[in-house]
Formats: structure tokens, C-alpha cells, sequence
């Protein structure tokens, strides 16, 4: 069956993937939707590390992690309805004045 | 050896990263197909190892290998698409290819509740919101990206970094096997035993301060996602006008 290793792999190359969206795109709930592919490759690393170590703990840090996942989403799209409201874009250009 | 195992990843992973660079969204949009085809190499590529084992006993090397590539193009497609409620879609897609590696993985309680929350919950919201927010036509900023370039370069030093370090403790394992203990579950009488009974088990024993504390955080978030977005209700009765001085002071979120 396929290892550790390889789970691990594919958990980087989501987690690669969601950053190059949320580097990359300009669309705030797209932004969001990356984030939450980067999620997606933690979950999946969690749980091998609990499948290969034969331990349960993993799996509860999966539960944990889609708590924060949930929480995050929610929040996120109140404030990306906050901030289209004001601005009437969700371009994330359209925030750049606040660049330090 | 000269060409080990480090180095072919490397190599996947730029032609991974050249695809992905050519589907992102660029003003002018060519170059669409021959990314989705170098992506697609990348992947077959990539799970050319777990495929070579198929046909080994006691594996699911052919579920994992169908599992990761749906869960990996349709990532690729989330990221790159210029509609988003299609990257949503695309998105409950990659949620449920991801539910199944965690089958694979012994961890049934957490895949049901991967589709229960994301696919029923998140996604539903998300799209609410696309939904909500809607622009007629594809707006500018969906059809252009900031920065590919650097996006992708900085995704393939990722990799890259991760991948070397994985490549190496892969060579080691397999000089020195680890030897696992379980450690978490330990039977107790009239306990099921069991991945969901000893889940549980855990969250309410060793967990529990961390289960409340995820359990406040969630009723904060929902308090604090009301607060942002509620919409500001016209009074009933007009307001009095403020006393000369204090007009102006306090200023509404809208």
C-alpha cells in the first residue's frame, strides 16, 4: 500500500497548490477557497500520520483542524460581504491602500 | 544512482509548475489546454510509482492513485478557474477525493465529517456569497492573476524544500523500518473499541479541554461573523436630530 511518504507528498502539493491560488488570484472568495485546499492537504497529513504511527491523535488534530477551517470561513465571507458592501468589488486590488 | 528520487520529483514538480503557470488567468488566454495537459503529465507522472504497484497484495495503490489524481487536477482547476462558483464546484470535487484517501487512511469519522462540514456547510456558504456578489460578465480581476510567476515560483520552492526532506526520511525508513506502538488506544473494558469509538475516547479524555475550547471558538466566530455583516435596519421612528457640536462624532459602519 502506498506510505508515508507518498501521503505526505500529495498533503505538500495541496498545500502548494492553495498558496500558488492564494499568492496568485485577485478574487477575495477565491483567495478564501485556497485556503481552504491548503487545509485539505493538513487534513490529509494529519491523518496519515495517525494511520502510520497507529496512533488516534492525528485524527483528532484532523477534527480541531476543520473547527479553525469552519471558523475561518465563516469569518471570511462576513468580511468579504463587509468589504464588497463598501467597495462594490471583491477585488483585492481594490484594498492595495492599505499596504503598509 | 545520480538520478534519485529527490531529483525526479524536482522534476515533476516543474513540470507541474510550468502547467499550473500557463492555466492560471492571464489577459490573454492562451496557452489553456497545453497547461491542463503538462498539469496532467505532472500527475501521471508523479503517481507512476504507486501505479507500477497495482497489482501488489494488500494495497490500495490503484484507489489511491484514481483518489489523488481527481484530488489534485481539481485543486489545480480551483485555483486556476476564471468563474468562481465554478472553483466552488471544482472545490466540492476535490472535498470529496479527499474524503476517500481518508477512508483509505483508517479515518471514517473524520471523512464523513470532511463532506458533512465542507461540502454541506462551507460550500454552501460559499457559494451564497458568489452568489450574493455577483458581477455581470467576468469581472477584470477574475480573468487576470498578480504575479504567476512568482506565485508558482514560490509554490515550487515549497515543494521542492518539502519533498527533499520526504525523499530523504523515505531512505532512511526504509534502512531502519519504524517500529509502530500504539499508543492511543488503549482497550478499556466495556469500551467499543474501534476508529470512531476511539476517537472519541480521546477527544473526551484527553482532549477535552481543547473539544470546549473549540466549541467557544466556534460560537465567537459565529458571533463575531453576525457583527460583520448585519445589515444596519432603518429605525422605526425618525431619529432626533444630534445637538448642534455632536453631529458628525459618531460615525456608522455604513
Amino acid at each position: 500500500m502506498p506510505g508515508l511518504t507518498e501521503y505526505i507528498i500529495l498533503g505538500a502539493l495541496l498545500f502548494a497548490l492553495g498558496l500558488v491560488g492564494f499568492l496568485s488570484r485577485r478574487n477575495l472568495i477565491v483567495m478564501f477557497l485556497s485556503t481552504e485546499v491548503m487545509f485539505q492537504g493538513v487534513v490529509i497529513n494529519a491523518a496519515a500520520f495517525a494511520r502510520f504511527h497507529h496512533h488516534v491523535e492525528g485524527q483528532a488534530f484532523g477534527l480541531f483542524l476543520l473547527v479553525i477551517a469552519a471558523v475561518e470561513a465563516g469569518l471570511a465571507l462576513g468580511m468579504a460581504v463587509l468589504l464588497f458592501r463598501r467597495r462594490g468589488t471583491l477585488d483585492a486590488e481594490a484594498w492595495a491602500g492599505m499596504r503598509g | 544512482m545520480t538520478l534519485n528520487v529527490a531529483h525526479w520529483l524536482y522534476i515533476v514538480f516543474a513540470l507541474g509548475a510550468v502547467g499550473l503557470y500557463l492555466l492560471l488567468p492571464r489577459r490573454k488566454s492562451q496557452g489553456n489546454r497545453v497547461g491542463l495537459a503538462l498539469g496532467a503529465l505532472a500527475v501521471a507522472a508523479l503517481l507512476v510509482v504507486p501505479a507500477l504497484r497495482i497489482g501488489a497484495p494488500g494495497g490500495h495503490n490503484g484507489y489511491f492513485c484514481l483518489f489523488s489524481a481527481i484530488a489534485l487536477l481539481a485543486s489545480a482547476r480551483v485555483v486556476t478557474h476564471t468563474k468562481p462558483v465554478y472553483s466552488a464546484l471544482y472545490f466540492v470535487l476535490a472535498v470529496i477525493a479527499v474524503a476517500c484517501l481518508l477512508v483509505l487512511l483508517e479515518a471514517e469519522f473524520l471523512a464523513v465529517a470532511l463532506i458533512i462540514i465542507y461540502a454541506g456547510a462551507i460550500l454552501v456558504t460559499y457559494l451564497f456569497v458568489i452568489m450574493l456578489a455577483q458581477q455581470s460578465g467576468a469581472p477584470i480581476y477574475d480573468r487576470t492573476a498578480r504575479e504567476p510567476l512568482l506565485a508558482v515560483a514560490a509554490g515550487f520552492a515549497l515543494m521542492a524544500g518539502i519533498s527533499s526532506q520526504a525523499a530523504e526520511q523515505h531512505a532512511s525508513s526504509r534502512a531502519t523500518p519504524v517500529v509502530a506502538t500504539a499508543v492511543g488506544s488503549v482497550a478499556t473494558p466495556g469500551i467499543p473499541t474501534g476508529n470512531t469509538a476511539t476517537l472519541g475516547t480521546v477527544l473526551m479524555t484527553r482532549y477535552v479541554v481543547a473539544t470546549e475550547l473549540a466549541a467557544v471558538l466556534l460560537l465567537i466566530s459565529m458571533v463575531g461573523a453576525i457583527a460583520l455583516s448585519k445589515k444596519q435596519v432603518p429605525p422605526e421612528e425618525p431619529i432626533p436630530a444630534p445637538p448642534l457640536g455632536l453631529a458628525g462624532r459618531e460615525v456608522q459602519p455604513f
